[in-house]
C-alpha cells in the first residue's frame, strides 16, 4: 500500500483519538489523577473541567495505592525480578536457538 | 491504558461473578490453546519481558492528561502473540491488584479488558502487515486501536454493570463513562507512538521477533535482482 495512505490513515485515527481524549479530558473534570477522576465521574456524572494537559510539575509518580500503603520496595522487588526473569529467559533462549533448530516447539 | 479503578464492592454481585466467570472462561480457552498448539521457546522470553514492562508502566502516573498510567498490552500483544498476551494480562492484574491497584474482584473484568487489547493488536498488527503497510504504522495503529477496543470494553462493562452508591441514573452514567472512554482515546495515541517506536526498532535489529523476517527476505532479494 502506498505510504502516503498508511500514514494518512494513521494520522486521521490519531486525530478522531485525541478529540475524543480531548472531550474526555474537559467532561470528566480536568487535571486530576486518573483513578480519582474515573471515581468522581462515576459518582457525580460529567462536568466541564479544565487544567493543563501536561503537567510536568506533578512527576512521574507509582500509583496511589502503592506509594501511600508502603508498597514501594515491594513493588520494586516484582518489577525487578519479572525484568531479571524477563532477561534471563532471553538470554536463555538467545543462546537455545543458536544451536538447536529454529522452530522448536515446546509443549 | 483502560483499566477499571474502582474499589472492592463497587459492582453488583452478579455483575462480579459474571465478568469472574466469562474471564475464566477466556483464560480457559487460551490455556487450552496453549496445550494443544504449544508455543515457540522465543515466544515464552518475548512473554516474561513484556510481563515485566507492563506490570512496571502499570504503576507508574506520567503527567500527561491529567496523570495517567499506560498498558503497553498493545505491545506486549504483538511481540508475545494474543494467547500469551491474555495471560501477561492476568499476571500483571494480579500482582497489581495485590499491591492495591485495581480491585481483586475486578479481575476478571481487568483480564478482559487487557486481554481484548492484545488480541486485537496482535490480528491488526498482522493484518496490517499483510497488506504491505510498513512496521511503524502498522505497529501504532494496531496499538491505538486495539487499547481503544479495550477502553470501549470497560465502559460496556461499567454500565452494563452499574456503579454501587452511585446517584448516577443509567443514562447519565453512560455519559460520565463515554467521557472516561474519550480520555482513554485520548492516551491510546500516546501509547500507540511509543509501542510503534519500539516494535519498529525490534524489527530493525531482530525482525524475526516482530514476525516480518519473511517480508525483510523478500524485499532484500527483491532488490539484487537485475
Amino acid at each position: 500500500m502506498q505510504r502516503w495512505k498508511q500514514y494518512g490513515g494513521l494520522l486521521g485515527l490519531f486525530g478522531v483519538c485525541l478529540a475524543a481524549g480531548l472531550w474526555g479530558f474537559t467532561a470528566t473534570g480536568g487535571a486530576l489523577p486518573w483513578a480519582k477522576r474515573s471515581a468522581k465521574t462515576l459518582q457525580r456524572g460529567v462536568k466541564d473541567g479544565g487544567g493543563s494537559l501536561i503537567d510536568l510539575g506533578r512527576g512521574i509518580v507509582v500509583a496511589g495505592p502503592i506509594r501511600k500503603n508502603g508498597l514501594m520496595l515491594e513493588y520494586g522487588v516484582v518489577a525487578g525480578v519479572l525484568v531479571v526473569f524477563g532477561i534471563a529467559l532471553y538470554v536463555y533462549v538467545d543462546r537455545y536457538r543458536t544451536v538447536t533448530e529454529d522452530e522448536r516447539v515446546t509443549r | 491504558m483502560a483499566h477499571i479503578h474502582l474499589g472492592e464492592g463497587s459492582f453488583p454481585v452478579w455483575a462480579l461473578v459474571f465478568w469472574t466467570l466469562l474471564g475464566a472462561g477466556l483464560l480457559s480457552a487460551v490455556i487450552y490453546r496453549v496445550r494443544k498448539g504449544g508455543i515457540k521457546t522465543n515466544q515464552i522470553a518475548l512473554a516474561g519481558i513484556g510481563a515485566a514492562a507492563s506490570f512496571a508502566i502499570f504503576q507508574l502516573n506520567i503527567p500527561v492528561w491529567g496523570g495517567i498510567h499506560m498498558n503497553l498490552t498493545g505491545l506486549v500483544g504483538i511481540l508475545a502473540g494474543p494467547l500469551l498476551g491474555a495471560l501477561i494480562a492476568l499476571v500483571v492484574n494480579i500482582f497489581s491488584a495485590v499491591l492495591g491497584h485495581g480491585a481483586v474482584g475486578l479481575l476478571g473484568a481487568n483480564v478482559l479488558v487487557n486481554a481484548t487489547e492484545a488480541v486485537v493488536a496482535y490480528y491488526l498488527f498482522k493484518t496490517l502487515i499483510g497488506m504491505d503497510w510498513d512496521v511503524f504504522p502498522a505497529s501504532a495503529g494496531a496499538a491505538t486501536i486495539g487499547l481503544s477496543a479495550g477502553a470501549v470494553l470497560m465502559g460496556v462493562i461499567i454500565v452494563v454493570s452499574g456503579v454501587n452508591g452511585s446517584a448516577l441514573p443509567r443514562g447519565d452514567l453512560a455519559v460520565a463513562v463515554g467521557g472516561l472512554v474519550g480520555l482513554n482515546l485520548g492516551v491510546a495515541v500516546i501509547e500507540g507512538i511509543l509501542t510503534g517506536f519500539i516494535v519498529q526498532f525490534l524489527a530493525s535489529v531482530r525482525p524475526d521477533l516482530v514476525g516480518v523476517e519473511e517480508r525483510e527476505t523478500r524485499e532484500e532479494t527483491t532488490g539484487v535482482t537485475a
